[in-house]
């Protein structure tokens, strides 16, 4: 069975593969967290399988050893080899990159990245679900404060203040929230 | 057949209103935080995207494998990239093949190597960093940013011009530039190569101290471009041109000392680089030298530092297989001719009133006493002594 090398140093939690990984059968190594541990493990503990956010800032590193092949400790290539081109999609929207070491057969590659995807697609939409609702209360909340200030300022009703804010947002082509913000940075609202 | 508008009526020639017009308007750019950016967060602060109709969207990337991962996939239409990304790709060195573009030069030199504070006492210079690494049994360790990059290439030029072999007498390792100066202090690495602010930033911090900058390997060496995807340029050339346009006059705006304080406040922001603002600062300022050269980063000088010469990316491909990361023998001058667009290059410069060289190469003198002119490029690959 491929060993693997998990990397966990961005906010995806990569480590939480681990769990399913060894429930599928696989040998998990201690992950890593950084460059220097990362260097180390590769050298020492020789894995089969790296597993990376593909937002890790320690990519680079894995490149240098993909490239220098003939004077790293061990070669590492990517995983472009593997035959199948849908879990490689998969893999990428889920935004996982995996850096397979030379030798290992691509065809047990294929399930390593399956559970890798299955765990964080789901992630991905939760947390973009999470980001739009959090950005629409934070819409809702200026959009609210900027009212007022027109209403208090200017003497708006408040159909008046918002369709004033509407407009603006129609004529720059943005979004309503950030035209609120727009004009609390230009004036001095209260509060 | 009557067209809507003779060219008497535009003096201005060939560029008939909507001729030119950029095919895509709003562009996502990537960047890495470096000091180097500074064109791309000039062009968007100043408006000279707008001024060309365009609308840049700056994002910062978390790596160089994430810049070309993401333009092959057009996630990014564009990036701040290494002159040696570029080719990389290109060469489908280390990952998948693909054929790149590079629209412009974005700087030349800047860039610096780094030491532990830990070897101060007995080193000070190359040639005493020599005597400490072929007297110790400890192998040392030095980074850089990515295998095909400047850094790489210019770490490995001057431990090679100082008789240390890169690959064998050192280890050569990959290292997040933020994660540097940390790993200097830990004792994880003795040395490394990169961009500003991460050499003055581990001196600020006493972890480390300049022991070269990187004009000193290479006066005026090549080092980011503007780089997309070959498919990109051909489907957009007017937005290239346009692109190329707003980061010229962008880097020309960086030509003028009082801007580069403007711009160090700028990059300073953590949407940027995230680094003191006067340490940026330091290294971004010109300074004149004792011998009245400006050993910094050059953006701009009258467009020189701009034109993408073939030379500057041949001396990459020769340095690649000096250090046996290309196996068969290139057709050097092909594969830049097939990279640069000197076209798009001609045009934008053309419109700005920006010189252009008429030659595609430069000669310049390196560290170790060579000469490099682009010439006979196979040649001076093998002309090294020490090599892989």
């Amino acid at each position: 069975m491929p060993r693997v090398l998990l990397v966990n140093d961005t906010d995806k939690p990569i480590a939480e593969l681990r769990e399913a990984l060894q429930r599928a059968g696989y040998e998990i190594m201690a992950d890593v967290a950084h460059a220097r541990a990362l260097l180390h493990a590769v050298e020492t503990q020789r894995p089969d399988v790296i597993i990376i956010d593909t937002e890790s800032p320690t990519r680079d590193t894995l490149e240098q050893l993909a490239v220098m092949n003939a004077a790293a400790p061990r070669p590492v290539v990517m995983f472009s080899d593997v035959a199948d081109q849908s879990i490689i999609r998969a893999a990428v929207r889920a935004g996982v990159t995996t850096y397979v070491v030379d030798g290992m057969a691509p065809e047990k590659l294929a399930p390593i990245l399956e559970v890798a995807c299955a765990r964080f697609d789901e992630e991905d939409k939760l947390r973009r679900r999470l980001a739009e609702v959090e950005q629409q209360l934070a819409d809702r909340k200026d959009i609210d404060r900027a009212k007022g200030w027109l209403m208090d300022r200017h003497g708006l009703s408040e159909a008046e203040a918002f369709e004033l804010l509407r407009s603006q947002a129609m004529k720059q082509g943005a979004r309503l929230g950030d035209v609120a913000r727009q004009l609390l940075s230009m004036s001095d609202p209260p509060g | 057949m009557s067209l809507p508008f003779s060219s008497a009526a535009h003096p201005g020639g060939h560029l008939v209103a909507g001729s030119d017009a950029p095919e895509k308007r709003q562009l996502r750019v990537g960047f890495i935080a470096l000091t180097d950016c500074a064109p791309l967060v000039i062009a968007v602060a100043k408006g000279y995207d707008r001024k060309y109709g365009l609308e840049i969207v700056l994002q910062r990337q978390p790596s160089w494998a994430a810049v070309r991962d993401k333009l092959l996939a057009g996630e990014l239409d564009a990036s701040h990239a290494l002159y040696g990304l570029g080719y990389g790709i290109q060469l489908g060195l280390g990952g998948p093949q693909h054929d790149m573009a590079i629209l412009m030069s974005l700087n030349q030199g800047g860039q610096a190597i780094t030491l532990s504070q830990a070897l101060a006492p007995q080193v000070r210079d190359g040639a005493s960093l020599a005597r400490l690494v072929h007297g110790s049994e400890t192998r040392y360790t030095f980074a850089h940013t990515f295998p095909t990059g400047s850094h790489a290439m210019l770490l490995y030029y001057w431990l090679a011009a100082h008789d240390i072999h890169p690959l064998y007498d050192v280890r050569s390792v990959v290292i997040p530039p933020p994660q540097m100066a940390e790993g200097l202090r830990r004792g994880d690495v003795d040395g490394y190569c990169v961009g500003e602010p991460w050499n003055a930033l581990a001196q600020s911090e006493g972890k480390g101290f300049t022991v070269a900058l990187t004009s000193e390997v290479w006066p005026n060496h090549p080092e980011k471009v503007l780089a997309c995807t070959r498919d990109f340029a051909d489907r957009h050339p007017n937005t290239a041109r346009a692109l190329v346009m707003a980061l010229l006059e962008a880097c020309r705006y960086l030509d003028v000392p009082a801007n580069r304080e403007e711009a160090a406040s700028w990059l300073a922001l953590p949407d940027y680089v995230d680094a003191p603002r006067d340490v940026i600062a330091s290294r971004l300022l010109p300074e004149k030298a004792a011998d009245g050269s400006t050993p910094g980063i050059r953006f701009f000088g009258d467009g020189e530092a701009n034109f993408p010469y073939l030379s500057d990316g041949m001396w990459l491909i020769a340095q690649y297989r000096r250090w046996g990361m290309l196996r068969d023998e290139p057709d050097y001058e092909a594969v830049a001719q097939g990279i640069h667009r000197l076209d798009l290059y001609r045009e934008a410069a053309a419109q700005l009133g920006v010189a252009v060289p008429d030659a595609t190469r430069r000669s310049s003198r390196l560290i170790d006493g060579k000469t490099w002119d682009g010439g006979d490029a196979a040649a001076y690959a093998r002309s090294f002594d020490i090599k892989a």
